[in-house]
């Protein structure tokens, strides 16, 4: 399997920059600055890499969408990992933190920016001072800061930790937070790259994405573009937990069956129990059941399954699980991280939290199922940012896969036997 | 009162350079008067806002956004449980109680001697080594009773 | 230059309005409307209560309409199922932890939650959980009443206190759920402008404290009237049930449309919580004659009788014999009347106003309030706004802040307004025409040279002169803002030459305001309540055209100041004074030298509204109603010409009336039937005024032609050398909520009154031996106060400063009587 992004990622201290360097680190560097930025910018395009963070936007596009002529632009990596299931940046920013700055560097010399941060989530603390380290290396090197190799790139980069929320990781909550403000997210339009921080025209891109735009310089867009499949290419880093054998991260070409991932790369199902229901893509999209397990692991493949691809996060549920349950500790979720900013978030959140707990304890009446798509109906496409979206996701999900899970606890009620 | 110490200082000198902001400089203020006195004073929120031009309800009401920040006295040690599905899937519900039950305190609260403090958390971000948790800065994984045992035991 | 328009379908009607406007405000121009609550036309598009979603042709999800910026050919539809749905949804979420305690709430009635609910939203709940309780009607400041319950969390309140007042001292609190409107360490909201938040509230979660449960707010009358406090002349609407003040609320699109040329839709505390005097114990109801109050003298007669005195005490000692101490607190049919009474029926011109010096008219054009939007550079002189004339204050922070303006502020003090500045320049105590003179030389041929005795003598830098010179010149649009009543001797006088230098060497346009706080003080200047000027800035010299607009007998040689009345009443020239909401025992210098003067008058007469120190000692004492019960025109610091709605009706006649048998009591024809009438006589004969009409005036006023604008005197600048080393040169700076007869003991804005303070610079404080706290007796040559000293370095070394915070602080028996420096020294 060609791998782009974690192919030497055991290699002892490759967070040094003396090990980055001898496996080819900063290569990349000579090469970009011998084209023109634009250049670049085709080159990403060519390589049909989409936004590893949820969304799936094609990265060169975005890119291309900055402001015109407008200066100082930044440039603020996403590191805010923070969607349930999702823990694949992290293993980049601890293990491979050099790979990261030169994608940054990369980009920044393609969207002529100057200034970059690296938002961290506050837990990253540990992260931070890596990639602080790290920094430092890169400053030393001449990586980074004035006439960068004497190509007159100048870029300046920065960590920032958050402190403690989950839609920091919208990117206009986190240009909000980064700016020094209440993570809310922002009014779209503008859209970052025209009013992004302070703003100014500003690249928000995940870690995985910016760090793949290594592996594009240097082995080119077509060699990129060979791997996975014809809407989804290269390759995906994908965060399995959950009640299989061997969770991990794993990085897998696009396309590759998820069975392949559950059953190969993670082993298998724990105890070798039944496989129930599969997230694809953390906890923000549908849940899927056992039946559509053969569904390839790709933007499109997942999306015609019902669901989203999403972060890459693939939490997976055996026959023991109550979806139910599963359900409502994601309610929780959303809840507890509901900015509050729009009504029916804040309510909606809550009002679905306080409902799936009643049929949870056994306290549910039939009425509740369809109550609760009503909720999810009047929440669904009405909130401010996507955070209301994805509230909804698990639980409309689960009642349409796993019906069966609620009946059994609302039976349950009826016959009386609350806990 | 309060006054960053001469340390804070000397890092808040550093913070301040890389913002075309000053108000910017919030979160990393409010992080070090936190690592200074355990959690934020209506002092502290003061004098951040002086350094920053804001005024003390603004650092308030960004303070008291994100929750990492504690506005009232933690233990020495605080023990942030992931509670999320990935480690709810593998039975943290269990390990949680069982932490509190060891500690003789509720999730929530401080131990009597302002050691510990025990807190549910969302999700880590270390799914895949699920369940987990977080020890003031250090992530503790794969977490069994026994780990919890040790871990416990070994904090002085 | 006009914006782009474009052409767009709601609802199947067309639309054509200008482009990026949002879709809530292009329905409205058709009368579509589109339910909202965190949207406010002030506060710009925020989006997050979710209650204007309407449906959009080719967007597949529902929009929300306040965000949502129209564009050609875009097909809006506000009534579809989908559109229902929605906002039945969104209703059901705003609704689902409400208290819904609509009967013991004061927004019942005008509350955009219920009409919202009433039209849009579900008729049953679907929530069988416990409503979140909060703690009910908690104070948030000593004026406002907070109910979290009830909050929706619209941001309205806070987004106010971020965009508009600009201190972020209203927050929101926590996340989700638990978001909540708060402050700082629950510590009180209590602004200058908090009120406001009251209104723009679309729930009753902020609510008036003083208003709450008097009245169902179907049952008031509401008037639209004019705020009285300051020279802004706000609108208002003054609420009544019965006949009693209930509240007073600023005009707005809440309640009706704001009059963007004066207040922008907002007011400020003193205005909406300071009209307890209405209702003031101290309110004269009864004319009085020697101490003896009569309810059945009528006010009319006996006006009448005192007019017949002054009449025959002008006739046995000539007409210089009476005298006319006005007030700009009059409106302008009442101070017309009484120059025309004093003119005309006695003869004499010894009528004033004020103790500063300055003359009617500018040199350049008057801009009104509005223009200091579309202004590039504002240029603060001398003034300070938030403690003055509060809504310009607002007005300039936000063109500041969101319009591009840029500020300059040239003062002897530091205001709240400087740090909106980009030139923040502050002179010396008393250097002001120095400085004044030195720009209006810097903006001529001659230019601006750095020099060390420019430096020394006003205590600015010339590098910064001289880059605000170099901003003046290069601006497009120059709007100078400067308060006559703060400018030390005649140097006002020189300001108008600034001004005419500003205007030749500009490369833009320029204009002025005057901004003297007092309500009506530019009307004032106008009616001519001057020794020498007639109404419309005629000067006295002018002769011709005063018998031309006036007839023969109208007195041409110029009569006494105000001063100078008091120094002819001490001489005894002076036999009889009639005083008109003016309380010269505190507000005048002299001290009991004053009070002695005016005991010697022969007859004394004042005709206030509430008691005074000066009433008390009055031979007579006439009731005249005020604002609230009063109507009549002011003329604001824009010039713009407004008319004040009576609030409360009452059994007194109005002044206008009084006014108008005194005139017939004097052989002058008056047959005024209403206010209207002697406002058509000001348009008639009022050079500026001559567009004031009763149309005119509906809506948002009229702006009042230029009046004549006379050759200035020559002014000689002044800038004194201290007596003694220890002596600094006192400056009486202004504090909105000052404790005096308006806002008096039982006004629930007690709470920001302050105790005497005198503020000086650190350098001084260490030669005097002082420090901050130390309590200690101000002294001048010709009286003294006590103070606390407060060492911040507000004004230069050599100055202090004494905010004027009470009448009983007793500032004006410091100054000196002859409006000269006055220089105070310390004693602890």
């Amino acid at each position: 399997m060609k791998l782009f992004l974690t192919h030497n990622i055991d290699t002892k201290d490759l967070h040094s920059i003396k090990v980055y360097k001898k496996q080819g680190g900063y290569g990349s560097l000579e090469k970009a600055f011998a084209k023109k930025p634009d250049e670049i910018v085709q080159m990403v395009k060519d390589s049909g890499l989409r936004g590893r963070g949820g969304a799936g936007f094609p990265t060169g596009l975005k890119w291309s969408f900055l402001a015109k002529d407008v200066f100082p632009r930044y440039l603020a990596c996403n590191a805010d990992e923070s969607e349930p299931g999702t823990c694949k940046d992290r293993v980049l920013l601890q293990k491979n933190p050099h790979l990261l700055i030169e994608g940054m560097i990369l980009c920044a010399y393609a969207c002529q920016i100057e200034t970059a941060y690296i938002y961290l989530r506050g837990e990253f603390y540990d992260l931070a001072e890596i990639m602080d380290k790290a920094l430092e290396e890169a400053y030393e090197a001449g990586y980074l800061g004035a006439n960068i190799l004497g190509s007159g790139m100048n870029l300046e980069m920065y960590t920032h930790l958050g402190a403690g929320a989950y839609i920091c990781g919208e990117e206009s909550a986190l240009l909000n937070s980064l700016e020094g403000m209440r993570g809310e997210p922002r009014l779209k339009p503008p859209f970052p790259a025209v009013e992004g921080l302070y703003g100014k025209p500003t690249v928000v891109n995940n870690v995985e994405t910016l760090c793949a735009v290594v592996p594009i310089m240097n082995e080119g867009p077509e060699a990129y573009a060979a791997v996975g499949t014809e809407k989804s290419k290269g390759t995906k880093l994908v965060s399995v937990s959950g009640h299989v054998k061997k969770p991990g991260n794993y990085e897998i070409p696009m396309g590759l069956p998820t069975r392949d991932l559950i059953y190969d790369l993670a082993g298998g199902i724990r105890d070798d129990n039944e496989l129930k229901a599969w997230i694809p893509g953390g906890s923000s999209v549908p849940m899927l059941p056992a039946s559509l397990v053969d569904t390839p692991y790709d933007y499109e493949a997942i999306a015609a399954a019902g669901s989203m691809l999403g972060s890459g996060a693939l939490i997976v549920m055996d026959h023991t699980t109550n979806v139910v349950e599963e359900a409502l500790r994601l309610a929780g979720f959303y809840m507890h991280e509901s900015c509050g900013k729009c009504t029916p978030c804040r309510e909606g959140t809550r009002w679905l939290h306080q409902i799936l707990s009643d049929i949870h304890l056994k306290k549910g009446k039939e009425s509740n199922i369809a109550l609760l798509e009503d909720i999810c109906d009047n929440m669904s496409f009405k909130c401010f940012c996507p955070l209301g979206d994805a509230a909804v996701a698990p639980v409309i999900s689960s009642i349409q896969n796993f019906r069966e899970d609620y009946e059994e606890l609302l039976n349950l009620a009826k016959a009386g036997t609350a806990s | 009162m309060f006054t960053f110490s001469e340390s804070s200082e000397k890092q808040i000198e550093k913070i301040m350079k890389k913002y075309p902001v000053k108000r910017s400089a919030i979160l990393p203020l409010l992080a070090l008067a936190q690592r200074q006195d355990g959690y934020i004073t209506p002092e502290a929120m003061v004098e951040i806002g002086k350094r920053i031009d804001c005024s003390p309800a603004y650092v308030q009401s960004v303070c008291s956004f994100y929750t990492m920040f504690y506005t009232k006295p933690v233990g020495k040690y605080v023990i942030q449980f992931c509670i999320n599905i990935s480690c709810h899937l593998l039975g943290c519900d269990d390990l949680l109680e069982y932490t509190a039950n060891k500690l003789n305190i509720k999730v929530g609260e401080t131990t009597a001697d302002n050691k510990i403090t025990l807190l549910k958390e969302e999700c880590l971000a270390e799914c895949s080594a699920a369940p987990v948790m977080r020890l003031n800065d250090t992530y503790h994984t794969n977490l069994t009773r026994e780990k919890i045992d040790q871990i416990l035991d070994s904090l002085d | 230059m006009d914006k782009e328009q474009v052409t767009l379908t709601i609802d199947g009607k067309t639309v054509t309005v200008p482009k990026g406007m949002v879709a809530v405000d292009a329905a409205k121009t058709v009368d579509i409307d589109i339910p909202v609550f965190c949207y406010h036309e002030k506060l710009g598009p925020f989006g997050c209560c979710r209650m204007c979603l309407v449906e959009v042709e080719k967007m597949p999800k529902l929009a929300t309409a306040c965000t949502l910026n129209v564009s050609q050919d875009m097909v809006i539809k506000t009534d579809t199922p989908k559109v229902k749905k929605g906002r039945n949804g969104v209703l059901e979420f705003t609704l689902l932890n409400h208290p819904l305690d609509c009967p013991v709430c004061d927004k019942g009635g005008e509350c955009p939650l219920q009409d919202n609910t009433f039209e849009h939203g579900p008729d049953l709940t679907r929530m069988e959980y416990n409503r979140a309780h909060h703690d009910k009607a908690t104070p948030l400041s000593p004026v406002i009443t907070i109910d979290r319950e009830r909050c929706i969390a619209c941001q309205r309140c806070t987004r106010y206190s971020d965009i508009i007042e600009k201190d972020t001292a209203l927050v929101m609190l926590n996340r989700g759920f638990h978001n909540e409107v708060g402050t700082f360490n629950n510590e009180p909201y209590d602004t200058r402008f908090s009120g406001n938040v009251v209104d723009i509230c679309p729930v009753g979660a902020l609510t008036n404290t003083q208003y709450r449960f008097k009245s169902r707010n179907w049952d008031l009358k509401n008037a639209e009237s004019l705020c009285a406090h300051c020279a802004c002349n706000c609108n208002i609407v003054i609420g009544t049930r019965q006949n009693r003040f209930m509240r007073v609320q600023a005009k707005s699109s809440e309640n009706s449309v704001s009059n963007d040329f004066v207040d922008d839709g907002w007011i400020c505390d003193k205005g909406r919580f300071g009209y307890q005097f209405l209702e003031s114990k101290n309110r004269i109801l009864d004319p009085r004659e020697n101490g003896i109050g009569d309810s059945r003298a009528g006010v009319i007669e006996t006006a009448k009788k005192v007019a017949a005195s002054f009449k025959k005490i002008a006739e046995e000692h000539g007409p210089d014999s009476v005298g006319f101490l006005g007030s700009p607190f009059g409106t302008n049919e009442e101070l017309y009347l009484y120059q025309k009474l004093f003119r005309l029926g006695l003869g004499t011109n010894n009528i004033d106003h004020k103790l500063y010096a300055d003359s009617p008219g500018l040199p350049v054009d008057h801009y009104d309030m509005e223009d200091v939007e579309s202004a590039d550079l504002v240029l603060t002189i001398a003034s300070d706004p938030t403690e003055e004339l509060p809504i310009l204050d607002l007005r300039l922070k936000k063109a500041v802040s969101s319009l591009g303006t840029k500020l300059a502020v040239l003062s002897d003090q530091q205001t709240l307004m400087d740090c909106f500045a980009c030139h923040s320049l502050r002179y010396n105590v008393g250097s002001d025409g120095t400085v004044l003179q030195s720009l209006t030389d810097g903006l001529g041929k001659k230019g601006f040279k750095k020099n060390k005795g420019f430096e020394t003598e006003t205590g600015i830098e010339s590098d910064a002169f001289k880059e605000l010179i170099a901003s003046l010149k290069k601006s497009t649009k120059v709007c100078v803002i400067y308060n006559p009543e703060k400018l030390t001797g005649d140097s006002v006088h020189i300001l108008k030459s600034f001004l005419t230098a500003l205007d030749k060497n500009s490369e833009g346009t320029c204009g002025a305001i005057p901004a003297a706080p007092a309500t009506n003080a530019l009307g004032a200047m106008d009616m001519g309540v001057l020794p020498d000027y007639y109404p419309g800035g005629i000067p006295v010299s002018n002769a011709a055209k005063i018998r031309e607009l006036w007839g023969d007998s109208a007195p041409v040689t110029e009569g006494a100041s105000a001063s100078e009345l008091i120094q002819k009443a001490e001489s005894g020239e002076l036999k009889a004074l009639w005083i008109y909401r003016c309380n010269p025992l505190v507000d005048f210098p002299g001290g009991a030298k004053l009070e002695q003067a005016l005991k010697k008058l022969d007859l004394l007469v004042v005709h206030d509204m509430l008691e005074t120190e000066t009433t008390r000692i009055a031979k007579v004492v006439l009731p005249s109603n005020g604002p609230g019960y009063d109507e009549g025109t002011t003329t604001n610091i824009g010039g713009r010409v407004q008319f004040r709605k009576r609030g409360i009706v009452t059994q007194n006649p109005a002044d206008w009336k009084i006014l108008g048998a005194m005139l017939k009591e004097l052989d002058i024809e008056s047959d005024y039937r209403d206010s209207f009438e002697v406002t058509s006589e000001i348009a008639s004969t009022v050079p500026g005024y001559s567009e004031v009409n009763r149309k005119n005036l509906r809506k948002f006023g009229h702006q009042r032609e230029k009046v004549s604008n006379p050759k200035v005197p020559e002014s000689k600048g002044s800038s004194e050398k201290a007596p003694d080393k220890n002596a600094l040169r006192l400056r009486v700076s202004n504090y909105l909520f000052a404790h005096d007869k308006i806002l008096d003991a039982s006004s629930s804005l007690a709470h920001h009154f302050q105790t005497s303070s005198i503020y000086i610079h650190e350098d001084d404080a260490k030669s005097l031996g002082l420090s901050s706290g130390a309590e200690v007796t101000i002294k001048s040559d010709w009286g003294e106060i006590k103070a606390e000293v407060q060492v911040n370095n507000r004004c230069n070394p050599g100055g202090a400063l004494v905010p004027y915070i009470s009448d009983e602080q007793g500032v004006a028996s410091l100054l000196n009587p002859d409006g000269g420096p006055t220089w105070v020294t310390f004693k602890n």
